[in-house]
């Protein structure tokens, strides 16, 4: 049986009990390889489901949406590894509770999606290690390494013409699962830290701001980076800080469902050699 | 235009120790240069990068941050917690592009008003040596010509 049809049934299965009164997954698109998200209430609606190596959302960025969990039900949605990692971190920010959330675990290998064994956060510990243990994107640190190499004035140049392209549009934010402030930083005006219009120094203000508030909580599922309309790298500087916080501190963001949030926690003996 | 180029420096210092250090410079009469200008805060962990976004926003050359020594913090763990959040903000300022001679962080103790007077003459030469921070500060000067925005 192949894994659309498996995740359709058990999907209806879920459904039809009671188990939850939602499933959140993919579905046909705009164009044969494109995949959108949808919203399954019913068990005769599951014929909708698709799942194949077009599926790259993550889509747990649905479940942070204001009062979905609040009345104690549970929902099911469709997730890759990074998908996963999401939810731990959300649990370990007190986001969710992870006992509501059902796991349909899926990786693409090939461009085949198969399936991962599980239904619980935690059920999926081992796959978020050997994601761990693959590293992080070697393609991403070359690119990194070689800003990293060019001068500090030759790098300001390179972000200051990808952020002049910027229009703050915030579909970065919008996408990303760990953006779930009520309010953000960009939109508080008393006092008013980011300059709101679209020109470049607020443009590079925001963009570092976004940046840093998901240091160590990024999970590199790439929405941001696809959503964003004229195509500003932002997987390079997340990547960045992905790195920084595993060459610094070991951390590698949403290993489990109560892993101390990176900058919420410290060791007496992290490294210091930058302070005079 | 011999007048030599004297930089804009803002600290952001907890005031427990650095701020009490900077006291100590002060009251032994040791003099260090003024081009600093100290924000004085209840402790590191109160420093957010906000704040140094703010002062290059405003027209700093330079930005120092200072504080209680590791197991000297008034609330026990605010400097641990503002050494992570540093060592995190530091790295992406230099990704890009913000010059990490020009934000600078130190451990200043209430008793170290030597350290004080002499880390601020040392960050204002080197910082004089680099000039103005020309490449941010355009992106003001954009905003304030450019009517289309
Ligand atoms: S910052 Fe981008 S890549 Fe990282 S978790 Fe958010 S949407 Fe995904
Ligand atoms: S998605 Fe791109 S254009 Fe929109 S706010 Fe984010 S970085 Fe700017």
């Amino acid at each position: 049986m192949g894994i659309q049809v498996q995740f359709r049934k058990e999907a209806a299965e879920l459904l039809s009990s009671g188990a939850v009164k939602l499933v959140i997954g993919y579905g046909e698109g705009s164009t044969p390889e494109r995949r959108r998200p949808v919203f399954v209430r019913t068990p005769a609606e599951t014929e909708r489901l698709v799942l194949d190596g077009a599926c790259v959302a993550n889509l747990s960025t649905y479940l942070i949406s204001e009062g979905l969990l609040s009345d104690g039900k549970n929902v099911a949605v469709f997730l890759k590894p990074d998908g996963i990692r999401s939810i731990n971190i959300l649990a370990a920010e007190a986001q969710l509770n992870p006992e509501q959330v059902v796991i349909f675990g899926f990786d693409i290998e090939n461009g085949e999606a198969r399936p991962l064994a599980g239904r619980k956060a935690s059920d999926f510990t081992q796959v978020v290690e050997a994601a761990k243990a693959a590293g992080l994107s070697p393609e991403l640190q070359k690119e990194a390494e070689r800003l990293d190499h060019i001068s500090a004035a030759e790098r300001f140049e390179y972000w200051k013409e990808q952020f002049s392209k910027c229009i703050k549009c915030y579909a970065c934010r919008q996408v990303c699962p760990m953006c779930y402030c009520r309010r953000c930083i960009v939109d508080v005006n008393q006092p008013q830290w980011i300059n709101t219009s679209s020109h470049t120094l607020g443009n590079f203000e925001w963009n570092i701001v976004r940046a840093f508030h998901l240091a160590g909580r990024c999970v590199a599922c790439g929405g941001c980076d696809r959503s964003c309309p004229v195509n500003i790298p932002l997987r390079l500087i997340n990547h960045r800080m992905a790195k920084e916080v595993l060459d610094a501190f070991d951390y590698y963001a949403g290993e489990s469902t109560d892993q101390k949030p990176v900058l919420a926690t410290f060791r007496q003996d992290d490294p210091e050699t930058f302070i005079l | 235009m011999s007048e030599p180029f004297e930089p804009k420096i803002v600290a952001f210092v907890c005031t427990y120790c650095t701020y009490a250090g900077a006291d100590l410079a002060g009251t032994s009469r040791m003099k260090y240069a003024s081009n600093v200008r100290i924000v004085r805060l209840p402790c590191t962990g109160r420093i957010s990068p906000m704040f140094i976004l703010k002062a290059l926003q405003k027209g700093a050359d330079g930005v120092l941050v200072s504080g209680c020594h590791p197991g000297d913090c008034h609330f026990a763990q605010g400097n641990y917690h503002a050494r992570r959040r540093w060592t995190v903000f530091r790295a992406l300022l230099a990704f890009t592009g913000i010059p990490e001679q020009r934000i600078r962080f130190s451990w200043i103790s209430a008793a170290e008003g030597a350290k004080f007077a002499e880390l601020i003459n040392s960050l204002t030469e080197d910082i004089r040596k680099l000039g103005p921070f020309e490449q941010y500060h355009e992106l003001q000067t954009v905003i304030e010509t450019q009517s289309t925005y």
